[in-house]
């Protein structure tokens, strides 16, 4: 089997010295302190039996929401220096006059990243794992989660890898992969609320279109499908508002919020790969050399004339 | 080997490089000469792959470079003037890298690093980190990385820039090396000297155009001399030489077929002296002239040597 070389050295690289397990580490320990809180506050609850499958519920969407939103803040950083950070160290050129296909070049570094970001999330499965000593969750519903992070790390991936190709500076493309990134996971919502303030002062019952694209509300309906539970205090979040369907009955009519949201999330990955492919093939032909080509003959006929 | 055809680029309104022309047979070690700015890079960087030229044609082996870019790069290695190197990566590991994106694996990627580490004198560094390298061993690297899939045409941007005097000594020893593989390799320079003993034709671009290009003889004829005469001749050439090589005011005499070039530091006076000895003494002298002498400028920049950079 043929392994991406660019793949193949990223992950060397990226993994060699102190920096990921170092990042490994502070993930763990950030996470174990959550759950542990939580665990340590049911435990002192008084009116709670010992072992009550509420404690594993409130770990498990405890732990799922944190890890959700960690993902969000750190797949941009690991992405969105792939390609523009080689053009700062001036590698790009090198890899680029090799016979290197441009997409693989792409491939190999958005699943360099995303793969780090796997490894961060398959670490915490022991975790997770802790909650099935409470029972209350099936390892359906954790494989199900983890497939769902899965698909939003390389859909932000993407985002990184596109604004990498397409900006010259690293800064830049991190700004803009962070912006993207919030703009799908709120200004949808605000977009949204916009929408619904202004054409049907909120007598709309339908699931708003816009809403699929945005993460947040797609997790919250997978963790609200999964639990099957309304409220719990993470209501006060808009997108996990609308994004439970016991809130918004119709929006499970069609199509689950979350498995739109994966659909969405393919699409736009895919799209965004070719683009960056394309943008990043030193000779490819401009997409307007078209339209000059046209400019030109009309030219040399009217000079002729 | 390669033909340029009217190469033309522009970025914007800026011509860098206009109706370029040049042919470099196999074998060749073509030097690639002119000042910061010329054109040279954006030549080069044209012939890789690595940048769309606004017109013109490039073939190597008669195969258009553009339409056939991913055959073409198999048979070109590129070094360029500025690049950089991964942190983190070994300096076997960086060329096993390379190694695997062309596709050769296993015992046979251990042996092309070896081959070429022990090549660019680097097999003592194989386990240090590229980062940890001096810059001419990153240079050199650099080369060996170029040669990673063997390729026959070597396209190298200023190698010995910035190097110190021993280690371009080096790096003309590995080049000397390759061109007794049987590579062709195209090098380019701000500095004429530093090429004109390992070259063995040479082409001077001065904004975006050859101004001159010839083997190394008779470039550097024209250079150093302060006047260059041309003539031509139906008959006679050994004659001719004989005859020219009496006057001590002409030197760095060149002929082939039936052209002589020599320098002529000498008046008009002395020129009329020499053309009616010829004709006296029987050479069918066909023409006689004079070259232009407003490559001077263009000399003056690239054979002023390293105080320009």
């Amino acid at each position: 089997m043929n392994i991406n070389p660019v793949l193949l050295k990223e992950l060397k690289v990226r993994m060699r010295g102190w920096r990921a397990a170092g990042i490994i580490a502070l993930y763990l320990l950030i996470l174990s302190l959550v759950a542990l809180f939580i665990m340590y506050t049911n435990f002192m609850n008084p009116y709670s039996s010992t072992i009550d499958p509420q404690v594993s519920i409130g770990a498990y969407t405890g732990l799922a929401v944190i890890q959700f939103i960690l993902i969000m803040f750190i797949v941009p950083a690991l992405t969105a220096g792939a390609i523009a950070g080689e053009r700062e160290k001036q590698t790009l050129d090198l890899v680029l006059c090799t016979k290197l296909r441009p997409i693989s070049i792409i491939t190999g570094k958005l699943f360099a990243s995303t793969s780090q970001t796997l490894l961060l999330i398959i670490a915490t499965l022991p975790l997770f794992s802790t909650v099935f000593l409470f029972g209350g969750i099936s390892i359906k519903e954790i494989i199900q989660l983890f497939g769902f992070y899965i698909v939003t790390a390389v859909t932000i991936g993407c985002i990184g890898i596109f604004y990498s190709t397409f900006l010259k500076k690293t800064t830049a493309a991190t700004v803009f992969t962070y912006g993207t990134v919030a703009f799908l996971a709120f200004g949808t919502i605000f977009i949204g609320i916009f929408y619904l303030r202004i054409f049907y002062q909120w007598n709309y019952q339908n699931y708003l279109p816009i809403l699929y694209s945005n993460p947040l509300a797609g997790f919250s309906s997978l963790l609200a499908g999964q639990l099957g539970y309304s409220g719990m205090g993470l209501d006060s979040i808009l997108g996990f508002y609308i994004g439970n369907s016991a809130n918004n009955p119709k929006a499970v009519k069609t199509i689950d919020p979350w498995l739109a949201n994966v659909i969405f999330d393919a699409v736009l990955s895919v799209v965004l790969i070719i683009l960056s492919a394309i943008k990043i093939n030193p000779v490819r032909r401009s997409i307007f050399s078209f339209l000059r080509f046209k400019r030109k003959a009309k030219k040399a006929v009217s000079d002729n004339v | 080997m390669l033909n340029i055809k009217n190469l033309n680029k522009k970025y914007g309104k800026f011509q860098a490089v206009s109706d370029l022309n040049l042919e470099v047979p196999e074998g060749e070690i073509f030097g690639f000469v002119g000042p910061n700015g010329a054109g040279k890079t954006t030549t080069m960087k044209i012939i890789c792959g690595l940048l769309r030229a606004t017109t013109g044609e490039i073939t190597l082996d008669g195969v258009d470079v553009i339409r056939n870019n991913k055959r073409i790069k198999e048979k070109i290695g590129y070094m360029p003037d500025f690049f950089g190197v991964y942190d983190d990566l070994k300096v076997s590991e960086y060329l096993e890298f390379y190694a695997s994106i062309y596709n050769i694996k296993g015992q046979e990627k251990k042996k092309i690093t070896d081959d070429l580490l022990e090549l660019v004198d680097l097999s003592h560094k194989r386990e240090a980190y590229v980062d940890s390298l001096s810059r001419g061993m990153k240079q050199r690297l650099c080369l060996a990385r170029s040669l990673v899939h063997n390729p026959r045409l070597l396209v190298l941007d200023e190698p010995a820039s910035g190097m110190d005097p021993r280690a371009r000594v080096e790096m003309k020893e590995i080049l000397r090396n390759l061109k007794g593989m049987g590579k062709t390799i195209i090098i380019s320079s701000h500095i004429l000297p530093e090429l004109a003993e390992l070259c063995t034709s040479i082409g001077i671009i001065d904004k975006g155009r050859i101004v001159i290009s010839g083997s190394v003889e008779e470039i550097m004829q024209q250079v150093y001399s302060k006047k260059v005469i041309k003539l031509k001749v139906r008959d006679k050439i050994d004659d001719a030489v004989m005859i020219l090589k009496e006057y001590p005011f002409i030197d760095k005499l060149v002929s082939r077929g039936d052209t002589i070039q020599a320098g002529f530091e000498g008046g008009d006076e002395d020129m009329s002296r020499v053309l009616s000895a010829l004709v006296t003494r029987g050479i069918p002298v066909v023409s006689f002239a004079q070259l232009d002498g407003n490559l001077e400028d263009v000399f003056m920049k690239v054979t002023k040597g390293d105080d320009e950079q």
